[in-house]
Parts: C-alpha cells; structure tokens; sequence
C-alpha cells in the first residue's frame, strides 16, 4: 500500500515537470489501482541484457519483453530488441548473451527501444526477475536520453519467491531462487537459449504459476515491489 | 532475421497437425498463441477463456467422459481441438500435474485452415482418409506403386496387342504366327472364350519330339484349360500364380474377354525375383534340414519386400505363399518315408497363415481333416506320425509351435469329418468363452495340401447355420471385443482402458487382431465365406451389419498398423534382432501417433457399435 501510494505520488511530482514526449506520455497514464486483483491487472515482463551490473556504468545490450493480461500471456506482443552500440562489446559480454558485433551494429538505437517499451508499458505492472535491475537500467536510460527519470510499477518473480518461503518458515537453499530453478519448481519447461525475450517469457511463465499458486488470491498492493 | 521466439516455433514445429504448415505460415504461428498455466487440479479448459485449440507445452491432462471413465490423457505435444470442432463438451478434463498449454484462437485456426490446405485436410479428412494417405505418404517412404512396380496392375505389363489365333489353325501356321510376332507363347482363342496356349516348349516336346505332323491342327499340342488372372490384379498376384502352378505364361482375362498375355520373364524383370526363387528353391528341398535353410532366407525376403514398398498385405500374401510350399514340401517328404496315406486327407491351417496374413513372427495353427474312412486303431499312427513330423518341421523353420496347441499334432485337431461337423456344432449350441475362441479360430481354416471338398461341405454349412444364431453371433461378438486398442498414448507410455500406463504396444493384440476379429463376425453374419480381414470386410462393405464407411475406416487402419508392424519388424532384422510384434511408443514420430491413435479410434468406434448391435457388456 505504501509502496504504491508513494510510486504514485513520485509519478504526478515527474508529470507535473515534464516536457512533451513519450516520457510524459508514459509519466500520464495512472497506476493500475491498488485494490485490483493481481489477476485482473495488465503486466509487462521485461528482461534486460546488459554489459554489466551497473546502470551508471554499463550499458544495455538488448530488450526482450511480453505483456501478460492477468492470468494469460499474449505472444503477440513479444518484442526483441537489440541495441546498436557506440562502442565494441566485449568478449565477455558477448559469450553471455551471445550477441556479436554484427549483429549490435544491425540494431536499433536504445532511445527508439525505450520509446517502444514506454508505449507498451504504459497502464501495466512490470515483471522481473530481481527487478532493481531492470528499474534502474530503465531509469538511467530515461534520464541519459528522455531528459529525467521514470517511476514504473513492478512486481518481482524472485521477491515474491523469497516471501513465499518466509510465509513457509523456510531459508532458501544455494541457488533455489534462480529463475530456472523456480521454473523446475512448478513444472515449467526448461528454455535450453538465453536472450532477453526468452528470459522475460521465462520471468512471465513463473509470474503466472506464483499466481496460481497463490491464495487468497492477492490484490496488487499486495505485490508490488 | 532470427525468428522472434524461435524456441515456440522449434516446439510446435514437428508437431502434426502444425507440422504441415509450410515454414513462413509456422515462423509467424507463436505470435498468435497466448499461454496459460493451469495448477493440478484445475478445470481444463480454463472457464474465463473464449473457445481455442490447446497444446499441452508441459504437464499433463486427464479427459474423462460423463459417465467417470478415462477418455484420454494429453502430455507435452499433445493437441486438443475439440473446442474449436464442435465438440459436445461433455467431457471433463482436469489437469493432473501442474501445466502450461499455449492456446490458438479459434478464429485463428479457422484462418490458417483456409489459408493452409494440408493443415485443412487434418481436421477435414475422415478417419480413413486420413490413414490411407499416413500409409502412402511419408510415412512408409515413397508411393507404393512408385516403389514396387509388382504392386502396378498385371495389365500394365502384358504385351501391346494380345496375340491370339483361332482353334482352326495348323500347328505350322501358329508357329509362323509366333514367329512373325515374335512371340514364345500363343493363345487360342475361340470367339471370347480363351480355348488354351501353346508355347515354344510345346511345339518342341508335343510335335517335333512326339513326331506329330505341323499340318495337324493346333488344339493337338496347346495345353488347356487355362489358368488366368484379371487385369486388374497386382502384378505379384500373377507371378505367385505362376509359381504356385509352375507355368511360366499367364493369360489376363476380363468379363470382357481375352485382354492380354504376361510371361514370368516380363514380370521377373521389373523386380520381385526374391520370393519365386525362393519357393522354387522350397519345392526342391529334399529334408527337413534343407527346408530349415531355406526358410532361414524368410526374414531377408520380408526386409527386401518391405524395401521394395510392398503393402502389408502383399508381404503376407508372399510369406504365407512360402510357408504354404513349405508346409507342403515337409508333408510331401512326411509321405515319402510314411507311404501312402491309408485314407484321403486335408492339411489345413488356420490363424495368419488362414487368412494369408503372415510375417515371421507367425505361430503355427494347422488340423487335419480325414476322410469318415479313418479308423483310429488303423490308420491313427500314420497320421499322428504325419503330424508330429510336419509341425515339427514348421518350428525348426521358424513358424513356432502354436502355445494354445492348436495343431495337428493335437489328437483333439487331428479327426475325420464328421467330427469336425460335431464339433462346429457344438461350438455354435454351446455358450462358454472357449467355443467361442475355438468356432473363432476353425472359422479360418484353409486346406492346403490334400484333398479340399473334405473341408468344403464342412465350412459351407458352418456359415449357413452361423447367420441363423444371434446367440452364438453374440458370443463371437464379446469374443471380438475381448481385446480392445489402447485409447491413446501418454507421454512415451501406452494408455490403457482404465488409465495403465504400459511402455510397449503389442500391435497384434491391440490392433490388427480386433479388426480380424470384427471382420469374422461380420462376415459370419452375412453369411460369406471368405477368410481373408481385407477380403471380409470388402464382401460386408455396406451390408445390414457394417456401414462402407465402417468398412473402409477398418480396413484402412488394418492396411495402416500392418505397415507399421512391417516397419518395426524391418527395423529389428537390420539390428540383427528377432522379430516380434511390440512396439514402443518411443520410437514413433508424433504424426505417426497421431495417425496410430486415430486407428485406436477407428477400432473402439467399430467395437462399440459391434456392441450395441448384439447387446454385449464390455468390461471396462
């Protein structure tokens, strides 16, 4: 409740001073309520791949996202973006996310993919899997290339997985809460490619099952993060 | 570009009815599904969704009709159609593992079904359609008449003109008639009618030889009457024909009249050597230990037919051709340390080799039908020593012992004519499960070696008097349904009546032995006498008892499961394994257990209307 209260209120404070655009144009749209059924809101699973962990320092490589409508996730909406950088990715970097020089020089230019996503978000909660990651990479794009920072909803798949084991009395064994091994956890496939759509299909696909999973079914004030 | 969701794509994509959509059609597929996920326990289909086509991506769910029982299960790969094809929905299905299904809009699946011909033609095709396209398509590779030119119609391969003459001819005048057509065989022909043949061999041996005069008239050498085939017959029919006969010309014969000549040579020459050397090379043997390896080259002659893209029932058509020579050569070297018989007799078998349905893997079901002559304390020693001595042949040739002792070696299957009367008599008064198992198995029964008019009279009334008893049609009836298919698969597991998870597939019991079993009852209702499942269903087709489409659907999936036991068995002789009938769901494509399923299908309709018609309880 606070949570939202005080998202809100961030929101109308940046609203109330931005300049026409798509970050006022998202900055608009009110938060879904807070008394709303989890399964009756819109959500938007977002996963980043980035060059490290760092907003200020690192740098986005790709965008994967899908909106899922309450208890259902629309394909149709799946994006994949991949960024095209200034400067060359490293080695590193690439091995992770298997993403080569080429194929960043093909992309799209990282304001254009956040204007994309901003669209698409508008009106929704977020999903991520350890979603600090994503809120701030978001926000420091928004700052770098929109001209300020972004206030977004966002309920977290790994959050929700640690109060679920406090709920259980329980500690969380070495690894248990990675995505994949949630994933095992109620019975969803194993997704052998590793790009930022998949991840947030994967992240979408878990957020699903801790819906189904949970009871009494929760409100969003409940959840957000 | 890469696919967007290309991992979707990968999943759907071997998937029938998905797998026949041309590949732009399925790149764009994904973008249409939406996912769900259902906890164990839930309802399926989800009560807030709008109808759509469900594929189960992971998890399993349980369908169970009105009444409780287990309808069918569907795991990973598995898709359910029925809300978008007018299903009745009186189906309960639950989820049974927690599950992630991907749904298609049943908008968008009518949309790709116009835009998408074959993926159309899954849903549209009935039953039968559907399982004779699995057989020629790419399934049992290539097109059968495409791969074997035996399986073409004979009349393909007769020359361009037959050559005929009439009876009034010299024999000088039809040599200069071979000669100028440069033929070695010429047929006599009287108006229509076929009068003989006379070929290089006679005018050698009948005139030169025999100093016979070339002025006298051509009827004095041509051999006649005549055997003869449709034109229409597969051309392995005529080649096995001549084998059988030991001729080596074969006139084609219509109710139109004389259409033409075939020589073995003619059909030799295309292909199909392998199975009439090889019942030559039977004929000849001279023991038992010959007949053995000879036989030994069976499971090579099945492999090569199969290869070749020979039809499961043209494979046992050619096997059980070999077995009856075998069967035949083992009786004649029997006779000759025996003697003469003391009393005329019929070999008759039964089961496979009954209704020419062999493969090697067949068991042995042969009885002897002795003339009334026969006194046992006479005569009974030859017999026996007969009988033990051929069924003892049989097995070391591979054709095993029959385990329900079915054989002539069996005092109780070794008796003369009128006992066999007494005891298709009894089997049809009688009202306990083995009469039923028995009239079952004797129904089937062919001679072949001996006299057949001591089995003729026999079968002839059986079948008239078959048709008079509802009764016994009952029990024959529940005797038919006493194996029933599986209702689908589960996983790689088959699934079972009453949800047994079994992982192998014995596709006789389960599948081609019903449809046989159906077939007989069928055709014991209508009074018809054939003995082959194809052939019985052929003559019922559309009768009081069996729709055409009933027909058809079956006999589809007869042909369908006996390919795909020909497969199977191939498979285990090129690893150097037995042949058997099991066959493990593993090691099917999800379109051939789709195609296998719909068999299954096919099968249980066809019980059940069996079933109802007889009022016959089926246990569950």
């Amino acid at each position: 409740m606070i949570r939202h209260l005080a998202g809100e209120l961030r929101r109308r404070w940046l609203l109330a001073r931005a300049p026409a655009g798509p970050r006022r144009d998202f900055l608009a749209v009110p938060w879904p309520r807070s008394g709303l059924p989890c399964a009756a809101a819109g959500y938007l699973a977002l996963d980043l791949e980035t060059t490290g962990g760092d907003p200020a320092r690192h740098e986005i490589v790709s965008l994967g996202w899908v909106c899922v409508d309450g208890p259902r996730i629309d394909l149709g909406s799946a994006r994949h973006r991949i960024v095209c950088l200034a400067g060359a990715i490293s080695a590193e970097s690439a091995t992770v996310h298997a993403i080569t020089d080429d194929e960043a020089a093909a992309g799209v230019p990282l304001e254009e993919a956040l204007r994309e996503l901003l669209a698409a978000l508008a009106g929704r909660v977020l999903i991520a899997h350890y979603a600090r990651t994503e809120l701030g990479f978001v926000d420091a794009a928004c700052r770098r290339l929109l001209g300020g920072g972004i206030a977004i909803p966002a309920v977290d798949t790994l959050d929700l997985a640690l109060r679920r084991l406090a709920r259980l009395r329980q500690t969380a064994a070495p690894g248990s809460l990675r995505l994949g091994a949630l994933r095992r956890h109620y019975n969803l496939p194993r997704y052998p490619a590793h790009n930022a759509l998949s991840d947030a299909l994967a992240a979408a696909e878990l957020f699903l099952a801790q819906l189904a999973d949970a009871s009494p079914p929760p409100r969003l004030a409940d959840w957000l993060a | 570009m890469s696919v967007e969701l290309a991992e979707i794509r990968d999943f759907v994509a071997p998937l029938p009815p998905f797998s026949l959509l041309d590949a732009a059609t399925l790149d764009a597929l994904p973008k249409q599904l939406a996912v769900r996920y259902l906890r164990r326990g839930s309802d399926f289909p989800p009560a807030d969704e709008a109808p759509a086509l469900y594929l189960v991506r992971k998890g399993a769910i349980e369908r169970r009709d009105a009444h409780g029982s287990l309808v069918d299960m569907l795991a990973e790969g598995d898709v359910f159609a029925a809300p978008c094809l007018g299903g009745d929905g009186s189906d309960r299905c639950t989820a049974v593992e927690d599950t992630l299904v991907y749904l298609l809009p049943c908008p968008a699946l009518q949309a790709l079904r116009r835009a998408q011909p074959a993926f159309d033609a899954h849903f549209a095709q009935s039953t039968a359609e559907r399982l004779r396209h699995a057989r020629r398509g790419t399934a049992f590779g290539a097109d059968e008449t495409a791969a074997d030119p035996l399986a073409q119609p004979v009349g393909a391969f007769a020359a361009r003109t037959p050559v005929a003459a009439p009876p009034t001819l010299s024999i000088r005048e039809a040599a200069q008639r071979m000669s100028e057509a440069r033929v070695s065989a010429l047929m006599i022909v009287d108006g229509e009618r076929l009068a003989g043949i006379v070929t290089d061999r006679d005018l050698r041996r009948r005139c030169l030889a025999a100093g016979l005069s070339p002025e006298a008239p051509v009827t004095a050498i041509m051999s006649a009457p005549v055997a003869s085939i449709g034109p229409e017959s597969p051309a392995f029919e005529a080649l096995l024909a001549m084998t059988r006969l030991g001729i080596h010309h074969l006139p084609l014969v219509d109710a139109g009249g004389v259409r033409g000549l075939v020589s073995s040579t003619d059909l030799l020459r295309r292909q199909g050597t392998a199975t009439v050397h090889l019942a030559r090379r039977v004929r000849r043997c001279a023991s038992p230990a010959a007949l053995t390896a000879a036989a030994g080259e069976l499971p090579e002659l099945q492999l090569r037919l199969a290869a070749a893209g020979a039809g499961a029932a043209q494979v046992g058509q050619a096997l059980t051709a070999i077995y009856d020579a075998v069967s035949c050569r083992l009786i004649e070297l029997a006779e000759g340390e025996l003697g003469p018989p003391p009393v005329p007799y019929a070999w008759a078998a039964c089961g496979s080799q009954g209704r020419h349905e062999q493969t090697v893997h067949s068991d042995q079901d042969n009885a002897l039908v002795v003339h009334d002559d026969y006194r046992p304390e006479a005569h009974g020693a030859w017999f026996a020593a007969l009988a033990q001595r051929v069924n003892d042949g049989l097995d070391a040739c591979g054709v095993r012992y029959c385990p329900g002792r079915v054989m002539a070696s069996n005092a109780e299957w070794r008796q003369p004519q009128r006992a066999w009367c007494d005891y298709f008599a009894a089997w049809i008064g009688q009202a306990d499960q083995r009469a039923a198992m028995l009239a079952a198995n004797f129904l089937d029964l062919r001679v072949i070696r001996g006299d057949p008019a001591l089995l003729a009279p026999v079968h002839a009334t059986v079948v008239r008097e078959c048709a008079q008893h509802e009764l016994f049609l009952a029990r024959m009836t529940a005797n038919a349904l006493a194996n029933r298919p599986p209702l689908g698969f589960f996983r790689n597991f088959l699934l079972e009546h009453g949800g047994a998870h079994v992982d192998a597939f014995d596709i006789k019991r389960g599948g081609l032995l019903p449809i046989s079993d159906l077939a007989r009852v069928h055709a014991l209702a209508a009074g018809r006498a054939e003995i082959g499942t194809l052939a019985r269903l052929h003559a019922v087709a559309g009768g009081p008892t069996l729709s055409a489409e009933g027909a058809q659907e079956l006999a589809e999936a007869f042909e369908f499961l006996g390919g795909l036991r020909l497969r199977h068995q191939s498979a285990q002789l090129r690893r150097g394994e037995t042949p058997d009938n099991l066959i493990a769901p593993a090691a099917l494509s999800a379109l051939e257990r789709a195609e296998l399923k719909a068999a299954f299908a096919a099968i249980g309709r066809q019980q059940a209307v069996l079933a109802q018609r007889y009022a016959v309880g089926r246990e569950v």
